[in-house]
């Protein structure tokens, strides 16, 4: 639907998060990262439950607009980690972080989001989300852990991981990552 | 109250303004200013900003870092920098061109904030002005309202500065920031510096010209005192109109900023008497919407307002909303409610 009419429903019923959601995702879909914020932002605070996914949602794509926008690390983490407490048994929150740590070269914290990552695929089954919120599925857990293991000390087990993720059906960004660090662990 | 479900179920139309990322950014689009101009073009000057404003509502469960209202600019450049787009609509409010306005460089930016502020589009005496608060030129932000002429190219769509003047503020010119001064559309170079009383001041682009109090009146009524200026001071029929805001500034228990925004419209007759003001009302329900713009189109108007600094949009009200509101002023006079 085109933005005008999105917006011209929400003014009828501006508290409703789910129209705000809608506004939002418009918004993201023209490149509109400062107007998307906005109506995430306003999604998950006029949403009525705590645990909403479409609340969680929300905060984890407030932080891919934020990271659009370059330079606005502490914010985007900060999105990520209240994310983590509106769903903390969904993987993804963990995952983003991970890669958060990662690509700032902040191994154990790489490592201590991932970990947790890790324990939720194991310990709780969720459903895939409806939204695309950059989560390449559960390997990219693996992944975080198999690089952050390498730069604490775990040599063992990155290889190891590495080595598990080669067998497996991978983005093609991922795919490369894991050849070329396999190349350069095995000389 | 909640303007644009007034004005869009009564027949009246909204619409976002929005110009490409590969300008913006992705930050945030604010504070427009509609102008209708001698060839009956619908222009907008449509400010950009480096930051994304992070306001949470509600219970505020999910505030930023530095709390529940923030603007997060660059994290390694904490400057507020405002660069103007200069935009032509068709009828329908959609958007058909747009160009950077490619101001001065008379100076390097002293102050945080950088460059020409919630600048309000006017045309007086043939020539285009922008009309708004400059920061930078001094050490200590000191804000003064100031005359950007621009010169607009119709058939290339360029827009450019071409000759600036800072406005003294009347008297003495002792004050820290002057801002929020809007233009009275049918009397060149006036504006109304503060609402209640209603203080008029003039200063023409004459670079030796100082600014003049015209007037100021006393409502003949109890009035809330902080109105200040938003949209542009228009006719309609025996009165001159100009919507106006108020805000709300607080802090929260950890000190840390918070506030809220109102507009109002405001009624004068043709000797700037005020004669009414409506309640306090908003545009789509955020706490932090303002309004820099309005202009008479077509026997509508037309209303330019921003959403917590991150989102344009244009509002045609119907001449049967906007009567309806001028009434409103006049038998509230800003003390009723809606109901």
């Amino acid at each position: 639907m085109e933005l005008d009419k999105l917006i011209w429903e929400l003014s009828q019923d501006p508290f409703n998060p789910e129209k705000n959601f809608q506004v939002a995702l418009e918004y993201e879909r023209l490149s509109q990262t400062a107007s998307a914020i906005s109506f995430f932002l306003r999604t998950a605070e006029y949403s009525k439950e705590d645990n909403s996914v479409i609340v969680y949602v929300s905060l984890l794509k407030m932080a891919h607009c934020l990271a659009d926008q370059v330079d606005r690390e502490h914010s985007v983490v900060h999105a990520l980690l209240q994310a983590v407490t509106v769903c903390p048994r969904r993987p993804e929150a963990f995952f983003l972080l991970a890669q958060q740590e990662e690509w700032k070269g902040h191994w154990q914290e790489a490592y201590t989001w991932a970990s947790l990552g890790k324990n939720s695929l194991e310990t709780h089954g969720y459903e895939p989300l409806k939204y695309d919120v950059k989560y390449p599925g559960d390997y990219g857990i693996k992944y975080e852990l198999a690089i952050s293991s390498w730069w604490i000390g775990r040599q063992i087990e990155s290889i190891q991981l590495l080595e598990e993720l080669e067998g497996m059906d991978l983005a093609p960004q991922y795919k490369e990552s894991v050849e070329n660090n396999l190349k350069l662990v095995r000389g | 109250m909640n303007l644009v479900e007034l004005a869009v179920t009564n027949g009246g139309k909204l619409a976002p303004l929005v110009i490409p990322k590969q300008f913006t950014a992705g930050t945030g689009l604010m504070n427009p200013s509609v102008f209708v101009d001698d060839d009956g073009d619908i222009l907008v000057n449509l400010r950009h900003v480096n930051y994304s404003l992070y306001h949470s509502e509600n219970s505020q469960r999910f505030p930023s870092k530095w709390g529940p209202l923030a603007y997060l600019h660059p994290e390694k450049d904490m400057h507020l920098v405002t660069e103007n787009y200069l935009c032509r609509l068709n009828s329908n409010l959609e958007l058909t061109d747009y160009a950077h306005v490619d101001m001065l460089s008379l100076h390097e930016p002293m102050w945080d904030f950088h460059g020409l502020e919630d600048a309000r589009l006017v045309q007086w005496q043939g020539v285009y002005y922008l009309v708004g608060v400059r920061r930078d030129n001094t050490p200590n932000g000191q804000g003064r309202m100031e005359y950007s002429a621009i010169s607009l190219n119709k058939s290339k769509w360029e827009v450019k500065e071409v000759a600036r003047k800072r406005l003294a503020a009347p008297g003495e010119d002792l004050s820290y920031c002057e801002k929020n001064w809007v233009p009275i559309l049918d009397k060149p170079f006036h504006f109304i510096k503060w609402t209640i009383p209603t203080e008029i001041v003039t200063s023409t682009p004459d670079v030796n010209v100082g600014t003049t109090q015209v007037s100021l009146i006393e409502p003949p009524f109890p009035a809330p005192a902080d109105q200040r200026g938003s949209s542009h001071v228009f006719n309609w029929g025996d009165y001159y109109v100009s919507i106006t805001h108020d805000t709300s500034l607080f802090f929260n228990y950890l000190n840390q900023k918070d506030g809220q925004y109102y507009h109002r419209v405001a009624v004068w007759d043709k000797d700037f008497n005020m004669l009414g003001l409506t309640p306090q009302f908003k545009f789509l329900d955020a706490h932090i919407e303002f309004c820099v713009g309005a202009a008479v189109y077509e026997g509508d108007l037309l209303i330019t307002f921003s959403f917590q600094d991150n989102a344009a949009f244009i509002l045609r009200t119907p001449k049967d909303v906007v009567d309806y509101l001028i009434n409103k002023a006049i038998e509230t006079k800003g003390a009723g409610t809606w109901n």
